[in-house]
């Protein structure tokens, strides 16, 4: 029962932003699809076309800039480090409810995808199962990314502007992240922006070990409880 | 105002996460871009190098800056010494401009240090000294204008959501006000009020690499697009300081109701 009642704390502690966030901007996509729909383009080929952009763009970002948002947030972070949960386990429980929340709508935008056809109108997306990996490899990753930098900086200030620019990098310079094979299996955009086609299996499954050497860098680092009190870097 | 200008500055330098996060972007940026990189700085056109650097710089930058500066208003109020500030005898409108002024003289020490850091190595490399004065004009009419734009609304908006969400929300509008083709969208892109500055690159500084102001055939919003000339790149710098200007009035506003 103990264990329920921390994830209860921890989703209500979560905040509005926290969970309007997700499909705020999910709406938001959708919603500059019916705009632009409205001004005469193809209705179907746009709203799926956004739909992608909500799933492999959208989602992964709110995810990183929420996961950077968790260190530091504390007013009294002493306090968390007496009780007997190390305060990196509820950092964890924090993070898998910003990216649980975060994989629901992404399910649910999916959902709506298969209903309206949109998996058979992508074939880069490799159809409704492996084609998870879509929103999947990208949330982990900007995801881990924020957390880690969350717990470098040990506020989410820097760590969330990283995520930004990192996320900005990588939608501008497509063409010269297409150049290398190091950044060809690190882009985040491998769908929707285009990659090698033999390369997007393989950017996606190095996304989520990434992701994972990331989360467990992060892990690590948040063990040194020192550190944390110490407030914001700088 | 202008103590509290200069003590908001000299808090954010010494901020070593912002300069930490500023070397891994830089980094990552030569990382991914070197050829592009070491072609530019062997070119003999320093117009068109330092105008197409100060388009990168305005497009990859503004978000990390503007992700930055967003708690740095309502971390007064999180710390609890904003009624310590207000009761001291300053005004609360000056004490306010002073923390915006030094807040956006932070975000531009950094991106000068990059701007002018690669102006350097180009003047050096290319043996033309007139990629600093290029890098100059462009600093003050595009670079400069996109900070005071995003200081005032990072200030602002995350007194009527949390900081986070403003984030988020910062990053889509910048991606899709700034970066989106008019064509592919409805956009702010390539109009008046896009603060990326394509009005005074075009128009003052002569960048025609790619279309970056101006009306777009079969887009929708062109009425905010008029043709880039000296008068409209002003209008544009101008604009985006009367918005500044409505977003700090807003944030007044905002703590005098939530203080009272």
């Amino acid at each position: 029962m103990r264990p329920l009642l921390l994830w209860r704390y921890e989703v209500r502690r979560a905040g509005w932003a926290a969970v309007l966030a997700p499909p705020l901007v999910a709406a938001i996509v959708v919603l500059l699809a019916v705009v632009d729909a409205a001004d005469g383009a193809d209705q179907r080929g746009t709203v799926i076309r956004n739909l992608f952009a909500a799933l492999e763009m959208g989602l992964p970002l709110v995810a990183g800039i929420g996961a950077a948002s968790l260190v530091g947030r504390d007013p009294a972070a002493e306090l968390q480090l007496t009780v007997p949960t190390p305060y990196r386990a509820t950092l964890l429980r924090r993070l898998a409810v910003v990216v649980g929340w975060t994989a629901l709508v992404a399910l649910l935008i999916a959902a709506v995808l298969l209903v309206i056809d949109g998996w058979a109108d992508r074939p880069q997306a490799h159809g409704a199962v492996v084609g998870q990996l879509v929103w999947l490899a990208p949330t982990l990753w900007l995801a881990a990314v924020g957390f880690l930098a969350g717990a470098v900086f040990r506020g989410p200030a820097a760590a969330g502007g990283l995520v930004a620019v990192l996320w900005m990098i990588e939608q501008i310079l497509t063409e010269a992240v297409q150049q290398h094979q190091w950044s060809r299996l690190l882009y985040l955009f491998a769908t929707s922006q285009g990659t090698v086609p033999a390369d997007w299996t393989g950017n996606r499954l190095t996304l989520v070990a990434t992701a994972i050497v990331l989360g467990i860098a992060a892990w690590l680092l948040l063990g040194g409880t020192e550190r944390l009190v110490r407030g914001e870097a700088g | 105002m202008i103590p509290t200008a200069r003590y908001e500055l000299r808090m954010m330098l010494r901020k070593r996460s912002m300069w930490i996060s500023m070397a891994i972007i830089v980094g990552l940026l030569s990382l991914t871009a070197f050829r592009q990189i070491s072609d530019a700085v062997r070119d003999n056109d320093a117009r068109g190098v330092m105008t197409t650097v100060a388009l990168l710089v305005n497009i990859f930058l503004p978000v990390g800056y503007g992700s930055l500066l967003a708690d740095r208003l309502v971390r007064d109020q999180l710390l609890g010494v904003a009624p310590i500030l207000d009761a001291t005898g300053g005004s609360a409108l000056a004490r306010l401009f002073g923390k915006y002024l030094g807040v956006c003289a932070a975000a531009a020490v950094p991106l000068a240090t990059v701007y002018f850091g690669f102006a350097v190595v180009y003047t050096v490399v290319s043996g033309r000294p007139a990629g600093l004065a290029w890098a100059l004009a462009a600093f003050a009419v595009v670079l400069l204008p996109a900070v005071l734009f995003v200081g005032a609304f990072a200030l602002a908006v995350p007194l009527i959501m949390p900081a986070s969400l403003f984030r988020v929300l910062f990053v889509g509008y910048w991606f899709w006000g700034n970066a989106i083709t008019p064509a592919t969208m409805p956009t702010l892109a390539n109009s008046l009020v896009s603060p990326i500055g394509g009005y005074p690159l075009s128009a003052l500084l002569g960048y025609r690499d790619t279309v970056s102001a101006g009306p777009t055939p079969g887009a929708s919003l062109n009425f905010l697009r008029p043709q880039p000339t000296p008068a409209t790149a002003w209008l544009s710098i101008a604009v985006l300081f009367a918005l500044a200007a409505l977003a700090l009035y807003a944030a007044h506003a905002i703590r005098a109701r939530t203080t009272r």
